[in-house]
């Protein structure tokens, strides 16, 4: 009787001891991930004099916070462009890579295809290329594309940089597949084609989201392109445009720069998180235990 | 910060109104010639379009002039006119892209890295504008012709500049009876006495553009030189440069703190603006955001005249603002029409610009100029159009200069100076990344 | 997926490989020559657009930059001269190359180090399961998903010489001094310090980047595999590392090969935060190779020294690659 009693005690401390474990592994990744992003958002709200004294607490409001650099933000510069700008540069780019980057990395991961090391070898060579010289023949392909000065220019190239990466990426994810299942459902009826879309795909899918995620990410980073290849206030993508607009000279307006960089981290974050939950629930007690 | 900027432009669009009503004339008969010429505009640009590539000023109501008034221009003159604006600090990677694509913009801006020797080849040739705009104003002030002359040549048109004077706070000076900043040796005595103080000075010891400007305002103004008036062959080993890396050792040492080794272009300015900082030495931008970040500062900080070296020399170097327009255009006479007209309104840019813009002709350097004519604390700055010099001087604005300057070669001979080489050894050092350089473009 | 209880001995291997030729005969003319032609056109057509792509965009650029290594170009100068290999040589003998290559690799091996620990762990941490797990794992991936060219300004002003809020709160704990003080930090403007601080921003942008790559890895493991170990009576420990490491390690490989490239070429941090001072300090190849390339004009010069990259990363690709072959690749 008394051991029924002491079991859950037990197992309530050990519960207990197990969440502290962990919360205290988590607290310095939270730290370092968080606080700076903390800090943006009390910048973004904090009236520009309160930025410039020493003695001020910097977590914190000194003269009253404020939406100005908000409203600037929006009233005074394109933002509003910008965010619709990059966040639909990136979904196009996302599209693009996805359908160029899956099925190649299927065809090296598992068509035993003649030279497919090599092919694989010279796309990744494609990566030591910098862009700061590629951005130069680069901007003529743009122009004669017509595309000069539009956003559909950073569609086009975006994916020379997205596409080598995450086809390794789906390579990598493909051979995590057995062969067995392509095999059993080839025997079942299933072609070349079929078996991909309905067998192997489905497994790779923490790969193919992964790859979203990168290209993605990797459009979002990027500064020297869209500087070339669009000058006009309401083209650009964030990066290009909070310099232009929010530095001036040796001028910056930093409340509106971190409300910015907030803003549009924002809606990609939620779509990371989402996308993370997707494939972590795959797990049911796997690894870790 | 951008509400402040607000209620500047619309105290300046005020302001401007009530100049032109008392002025009446220059600024309302250069809008007069303005439209005569337009009206006399050659048929061939109606219906053409014009794309403007320039800067973000750093007084925000600038910009918005600026566009307005070329929106003007364009509807005057029956051409679409289009201006976009980009980080001037990225001018030459958008100027390369559009060459490589043989495609873009029709006048292009350059700030303080002027790209004309590079590109000339592609470039209009301006002269008879050039000449031309010479001769209604006055004359162009000595520095003009440095940036933008290759071969006898003119390949843009000069438009203005920034200056970087003495920023220094009165009331500290007052509070330890110090004398203004007149002379570098009067800064120092004045930085060592404050430092004690927790007030010290700062000049950027780093890789960022004022560092390149305000070392060659302290160099050129104890007599030393960069290159020779051929632009050929470098000059820095001299015994004045070498007065000056011992000056400079001497003023960090004794009135500034390690952190201006950190510094970029706008850590001065915080430094003005968290009050900390007895003297600064910098673009006027600092000056006028102090009026928004930090009122108390604002009221206190004076503009100086650029110190005067031991031999009684004032050189004060800025960054020049010039405009290019590429041989590619399709409208090259609207380019040229446009810079025209844009030179005619000078006036009214500078009040736009709040005074900061500084004139490239003699006539609009005239006293009393617009806006820092009337302002007792600005007025000084109408001094500095007679001193004022571009990298390279005595030389001309090559591309090795050019190269010299992106690289920070000179920074870094006195950053090496302030940590301690020796001035013989960090002069040789930079010596040789000169004539390393100055080689380079020879063979190319 | 009903071949699976069948998936070891000899029988099943060969009851399996007659089924599938059972099925193939039933569909092909029976011939294994037309099925291998089969599967090489649809494998050339899944390739052909990424292949496409890349050939186009990149791989004619690239034989251009090194055209452009080799001729005396810059970037007003439509036409150009061969000159051999006079731009690396030019490279080769300035001090601040030797600087810019030393601190690329220094930044390289500090940066991997800690991005492999702190990524790791954090990927450990996220499997587990805990309460106010979803709001941990949205909070710590915010860094990688801020545009770099403006959260690298965030991290200017936080270490800034005044204002850092970095140093306000090691003076607050007690750990350094005043603003004014010798122990007060100036990130960018002390020589070493400023390179770590670039590692660090660097490292604080991508570690969650390593976690996601092996979570992703993770989780592509199969359960029954590693409840079969676990059935077997493996710990935990030795659970990773000779059933999931194996298993994952393809992923790990290219993770760590891509963030080693994407480092080394990795422009803004080092660009915006110092533009490669103070005094050379924190020059790296990427901002040197822009500087005198685009800047200043001299393209030649510019994409040689860029190109000096590749050298670097060459070593890295032939190890990876060998031992991806090792194991079964």
């Amino acid at each position: 009787m008394s051991t029924a009693v002491a079991v859950p005690r037990t197992h309530r401390q050990k519960e207990f001891r197990r969440h502290l474990l962990i919360y205290a592994g988590m607290t310095p990744f939270l730290i370092i991930a968080v606080f700076p992003v903390y800090w943006m958002l009390i910048t973004a709200l904090k009236q520009e004099p309160d930025l410039y004294r020493i003695d001020n607490v910097p977590f914190w409001f000194n003269l009253p916070p404020t939406l100005k650099n908000f409203e600037t933000l929006f009233y005074q510069t394109n933002y509003g462009s910008w965010i619709v700008n990059t966040l639909t540069i990136s979904a196009w780019v996302a599209v693009i890579t996805l359908l160029t980057a899956v099925p190649a990395g299927y065809a090296l991961a598992r068509l035993r295809l003649p030279g497919a090391e090599n092919i694989g070898i010279a796309i990744f060579m494609t990566y030591l290329v910098p862009s700061i010289i590629l951005f130069l023949p680069l901007s003529r392909v743009v122009s004669s594309l017509g595309l000069q000065d539009s956003w559909w220019a950073l569609v086009v190239v975006y994916p020379t940089f997205t596409i080598p990466f995450c086809t390794w990426l789906m390579m990598g994810f493909f051979k995590t597949v057995p062969m067995e299942m392509e095999e059993a459902a080839r025997v079942d009826g299933c072609g070349q084609f079929g078996a991909l879309v309905r067998i192997v795909l489905p497994v790779s899918l923490p790969g193919v989201l992964t790859s979203v995620i990168f290209a993605f990410t990797l459009s979002m980073q990027d500064f020297l392109y869209g500087l070339a290849f669009v000058a006009p206030g309401d083209q650009k993508p964030v990066p290009v445009g909070v310099p232009t607009e929010l530095i001036r000279g040796d001028v910056f307006f930093w409340g509106s720069i971190m409300a910015a960089v907030l803003l549009v981290g924002l809606p990609v974050a939620i779509l990371y998180n989402s996308f993370l939950d997707r494939f972590i629930q795959g797990i049911t007690g796997g690894v870790g235990k | 910060m951008g509400d402040s900027h607000l209620v500047q432009a619309r105290h300046t669009s005020v302001s401007r109104r009530r100049f032109l009503k008392v002025a009446g004339g220059s600024v309302a008969g250069g809008s007069l010639l303005t439209m005569l010429d337009a009206r006399q505009a050659p048929a061939q640009i109606k219906g053409t379009s014009l794309r403007i590539l320039t800067w973000s000023h750093f007084i925000p109501a600038y910009d918005v002039w600026f566009d307005k008034w070329s929106a003007q221009w364009g509807e005057k003159n029956g051409v679409k006119v289009r201006v976009d604006h980009i980080p001037h600090l990225e001018i030459p990677a958008r100027m390369a892209a559009e060459f490589a694509a043989g495609a873009g913009h029709d006048i292009i801006l350059n700030n303080a890295t002027i790209l004309a020797r590079l590109y000339y080849k592609s470039l209009i040739d301006m002269t008879d504008v050039y000449d031309g705009l010479g001769k209604k104003y006055g004359g162009w002030i000595p520095a003009a012709k440095s940036p933008i002359e290759v071969e006898g040549r003119i390949y843009g048109i000069p438009m203005y500049y920034i200056l970087l004077p003495m920023l220094w706070r009165k009331d500290l000076f007052e509070a330890n009876n110090l004398k203004a900043p007149d002379t570098w040796e009067l800064a120092r005595v004045a930085a060592r006495t404050m430092k004690s103080k927790g007030n010290p000075c700062g000049i950027a010891f780093s890789h960022c553009n004022d560092a390149n400007l305000n070392w060659r305002s302290l160099m050129f103004s104890f007599g030393a030189t960069e290159t020779d008036p051929s632009g050929d062959n470098p000059t820095i080993d001299s015994k004045e440069m070498r007065e000056t890396l011992a000056f400079a050792k001497a003023l960090f040492d004794e009135g500034m703190t390690p952190e201006v080794f950190s510094w970029d272009d706008a850590s001065d300015n915080r430094f003005l603006a968290s009050g900390i900082a007895s003297w600064i030495h910098d673009a006027i931008s600092a000056y006028r955001t102090t009026e928004s970040t930090n009122p108390a500062v604002f009221k206190n900080t004076y503009v100086g005249m650029e110190p005067a070296g031991p031999g009684g020399k004032r050189v004060s170097v800025s960054a020049p603002i010039v405009f290019l327009a590429w041989k590619f255009s399709k409208n090259p006479q609207g380019a040229k029409d446009y810079l025209t007209a844009l030179v005619d309104v000078d006036k009214e840019g500078m009040v736009a610009s709040t005074g900061y813009n500084m004139p490239f002709l003699n006539d609009n350097a005239k006293k009393p100029m617009p806006v820092i004519g009337a302002d007792p604390k600005l007025q000084v700055l109408q001094d500095f159009p007679k001193i004022v010099a571009f990298f390279g001087y005595p030389g001309p604005y090559t591309p090795q200069i050019q190269e010299v300057a992106n690289l920070f070669v000179l920074p870094d001979i006195f950053t090496k100076v302030a940590r301690g080489t020796s001035v013989d050894e960090a002069l040789k050092w930079g010596t040789g990344e000169y004539r390393r350089i100055f080689a380079k473009h020879k063979r190319a | 997926m009903t071949g699976s209880s069948q998936t070891s001995g000899p029988d099943a291997t060969s009851a399996r490989a007659a089924a599938v030729s059972v099925g193939v005969d039933a569909r092909s003319r029976g011939w294994l020559g037309s099925q291998t032609s089969r599967r090489l056109a649809f494998g050339y057509l899944l390739l052909a657009p990424a292949s496409a792509y890349v050939l186009l965009l990149v791989g004619v650029p690239f034989l251009f930059s090194l055209y452009l290594a080799v001729s005396d170009a810059n970037v007003g100068d439509p036409v150009a001269n061969f000159v051999g290999l006079a731009n690396f040589r030019a490279a080769w003998e300035m001090e601040t190359f030797w600087i810019a290559l030393r601190n690329s690799v220094t930044f390289l091996v500090v940066a991997a180090v800690f991005k492999s620990l702190l990524g790791t762990s954090l990927a450990f941490l996220l499997l587990q399961e805990f309460k106010g797990k979803k709001l941990v794992r949205a909070l710590v991936v915010i860094p990688f998903t801020l545009p770099v060219a403006v959260s690298v300004l965030s991290w200017k002003w936080m270490y800034d010489s005044q204002f850092s809020v970095i140093n306000w709160a090691l003076h607050r704990v007690g750990l350094i001094g005043g603003y004014g003080s010798e122990s007060w930090p100036i990130w960018l403007g002390q020589p070493h310090l400023a390179l770590l601080a670039c590692i660090g921003v660097n490292v604080w942008r991508t570690f969650p980047f390593t976690a996601i790559v092996l979570l992703a890895g993770f989780t592509s493991v199969p359960t029954e595999v590693l409840d079969a170990a676990r059935v077997d009576g493996c710990s935990f420990f030795q659970r990773f590392r000779h059933v999931v490491t194996p298993m994952i390690f393809p992923i790990l490989i290219i993770g760590f090969l891509f963030d080693t490239v994407f480092t080394l070429s990795d422009l803004s941090v080092v660009y915006l935060l110092t533009a490669g001072g103070p005094g050379n300090a924190t020059q790296i190849l990427p901002v040197l190779a822009y500087q005198i390339g685009i800047q200043a004009g001299s393209l030649g010069r510019g994409a040689a020294i860029a190109l000096m990259l590749v050298p670097l990363l060459f070593p890295a690709l032939l190890v990876m690659l060998r031992n991806l072959k090792r194991r079964d690749w």
